[in-house]
């Protein structure tokens, strides 16, 4: 067992130095002399001042030297300096980090609480008419694109109805206020149900194939109450696995949602820094989300290792 | 992918969605109007005979951009799709047919590039790309960046399936028979695995068609004055109080895309393994 989790970490420590990797590569790709900015563009330097400069920035070293000393100052947390305020990268994403975590936080929330009664309506009689027409609208739902729901939802629920606001964080800095945050939330959670619901009804159909269901459904309880009190403790463990995969693609949606309702996140800190090049920024967060989405897939694989039985002593 | 309840007709959905709209978009040219002339004197006009589906905030005809606009969402789906066929088909066949060190690559390749939300990877490469990819038209850059992430579901799949190939018996006749290992997988192994890349081409469509559409929203991709659905979906933000034609005609023309490239995926893995959910 322990063998087991020290290999997974050991993967996943190789696979972040990879994405540190990717990220140092995309910098290389970044347009323009990195000298360019010290110079204004103006070409004042002196070839002498600029091997000197080179020099001190270390652009003269081979590439894995200026790998290397990257990745030891990202060690330290030092992602650079944004181009555009000349502020810590690290220091611009952490103070758009909690607008993006309570967003992000409140969607995990709801696709859970509302994909376990979902999946366990289906799961209660697989093939009936319920179970259909929740598998069809949620899957209707999940092709949606999120740019296009929220452009809808501005436009009936802000514009024609005015019972939210359009866009903005209402007035306050940081965390916005809650009906700022009702359209957003909704564009980020109804993605994810179709794929939530029908886990949660793979897993519960699958859990009461177990004795110990089979045994409570021999001592005369109903369907119901199998599936509350013994089928949801079997599926617990699958379900919280898959919070860890879902980081990802709520984050690539926090990007499009924070953008078009104007909320000050990680995701839009992402978009201004792309519209203006900010390429420090631009990598630090991309740096940030891969890693983040990493921690959720290990964190995700390892409490299914701890958690079942059959893979602890396998 | 979200799984649904196994439906023979998704596949004939699919098709039908996809074709029409292909058919539509591939035709505008001659049978829609100018989607670029400007007609200050017919700005935001309601749909017309005239302006089928209205005109926009400078007179052009709805219509036609919509229809034009398919053209950049669906040649940008099916280049990506080829594009990372062409990098995901391979890479995933070698992997899942030597295992060993070839695989551990792959994988963790797979691994790091999947890591990162292929949104914001796409983003970051198009922000880097004027310098990259000079002189490249809007839509194959677009393809090619979104290709990047885009051959890891395709590599996945098929590394998935060439596993459960090697072990066939007929694996094991053509070795007997002297074949090579690259005989082997070209001419025995791929035939066997050509439905599967077709079911991994429609769903790389489908996300990339939606991904372009983002990029252009965000203003990010194909640039205007050429119309794409993202952008036409942008513009309709700014007139988030006028005709409602602007915001839901452009959004249902992209959403019949995507539904149709996923469709169609589904219906090909459940003529595959009618066993799936």
């Amino acid at each position: 067992m322990l063998r087991r989790i020290v290999s997974r970490l050991a993967t996943g420590a190789l696979t972040l130095l990879l994405v540190t990797l990717l990220v140092f590569g995309l910098i290389q790709l970044a347009p323009g002399d990195p000298l360019a900015v010290q110079d204004d563009g103006m070409e004042r330097l002196s070839r002498a001042d600029r091997a000197a400069l080179a020099a001190y920035y270390g652009f003269d070293r081979p590439l894995s030297a200026q790998y290397a000393s990257w990745l030891g100052r990202l060690l330290k947390g030092d992602l650079g300096t944004s181009i555009r305020d000349r502020r810590p990268v690290l220091e611009k994403i952490a103070e758009r980090l909690p607008v993006t975590l309570s967003l992000n936080a409140l969607a995990l929330f709801l696709i859970v609480a509302l994909s376990v009664p979902i999946g366990a309506a289906a799961a209660l009689n697989p093939g009936s008419i319920a179970d259909r027409w929740s598998a069809t609208a949620t899957y209707l739902l999940y092709a949606v694109p999120i740019f296009w729901a929220a452009l809808l939802l501005q436009r009936l629920f802000a514009v024609r109805l005015g019972w939210l606001p359009l866009y903005g964080s209402g007035g306050v800095t940081g965390i916005p206020r809650f009906a700022n945050m009702v359209l957003p939330v909704v564009c980020l959670t109804y993605g994810g149900l179709a794929y939530v619901s029908r886990f949660v009804r793979a897993n519960l159909i699958e859990s009461t194939r177990f004795e110990t269901i089979l045994s409570a459904r021999a001592r005369g309880l109903t369907r119901f109450t199998i599936l509350v009190r013994h089928g949801f403790r079997l599926a617990a463990v699958p379900m919280l696995t898959l919070a860890g995969f879902l980081i990802p693609a709520l984050f690539a949606g926090s990007v499009i949602v924070e953008t078009v309702f104007q909320l000050p996140g990680l995701g839009w800190l992402f978009i201004d820094a792309a519209y203006q090049r900010d390429v420090p920024v631009l990598l630090g967060v991309t740096l940030i989300s891969g890693t983040a989405a990493l921690a959720g897939i290990l964190f995700a694989d390892l409490t299914y290792a701890l958690a079942d039985p059959r893979v602890r002593r396998g | 992918m979200a799984e649904r309840p196994r439906r023979p007709a998704a596949l004939n959905r699919g098709l039908a969605l996809v074709l029409a709209l292909g058919g539509v978009a591939a035709l505008a040219p001659l049978w829609a109007q100018d989607p670029l002339r400007i007609d200050l004197g017919a700005t935001l006009e309601s749909p017309s005979g005239a302006h089928w589906l209205g005109t926009d905030a400078l007179g052009r005809d709805l219509t036609a951009r919509i229809a034009h606009g398919g053209r950049v969402s669906l040649s940008i789906g099916i280049l990506t799709s080829l594009f990372s066929l062409a990098i995901g088909v391979p890479l995933g066949a070698l992997a899942g047919y030597r295992g060993g060190w070839t695989d551990a690559t792959v994988s963790r390749l797979i691994e790091t590039i999947a890591c990162v939300p292929s949104l914001l990877l796409a983003i970051a490469l198009l922000a880097m790309s004027p310098a990259l990819l000079r002189g490249i038209p809007d839509v194959l850059r677009v393809a090619l960046v979104l290709a990047f992430a885009g051959w890891i579901p395709v590599a996945r799949y098929m590394r998935g399936e060439f596993l459960r190939l090697k072990s066939a018996v007929m694996v094991e006749a053509a070795r007997a028979a002297g074949a090579s290992d690259l005989r082997i997988m070209v001419r025995h192994l791929l035939p066997s695995a050509l439905a599967p890349v077709l079911v991994t081409a429609s769903f790389a469509a489908a996300s990339a068609i939606l991904v372009e559409a983002a990029l252009s929203f965000l203003g990010l991709g194909v640039q205007p004055p050429q119309p794409t659905w993202g952008g036409l979906l942008s513009d309709a933000r700014e007139q988030i109080d006028r005709g409602w034609w602007l915001a839901v005609v452009p959004g249902l023309a992209l959403y019949g895309a995507v539904l149709g490239f996923n469709l169609i995926g589904e219906g090909i893995r459940d003529l595959l393994d009618p066993r799936a959910t």
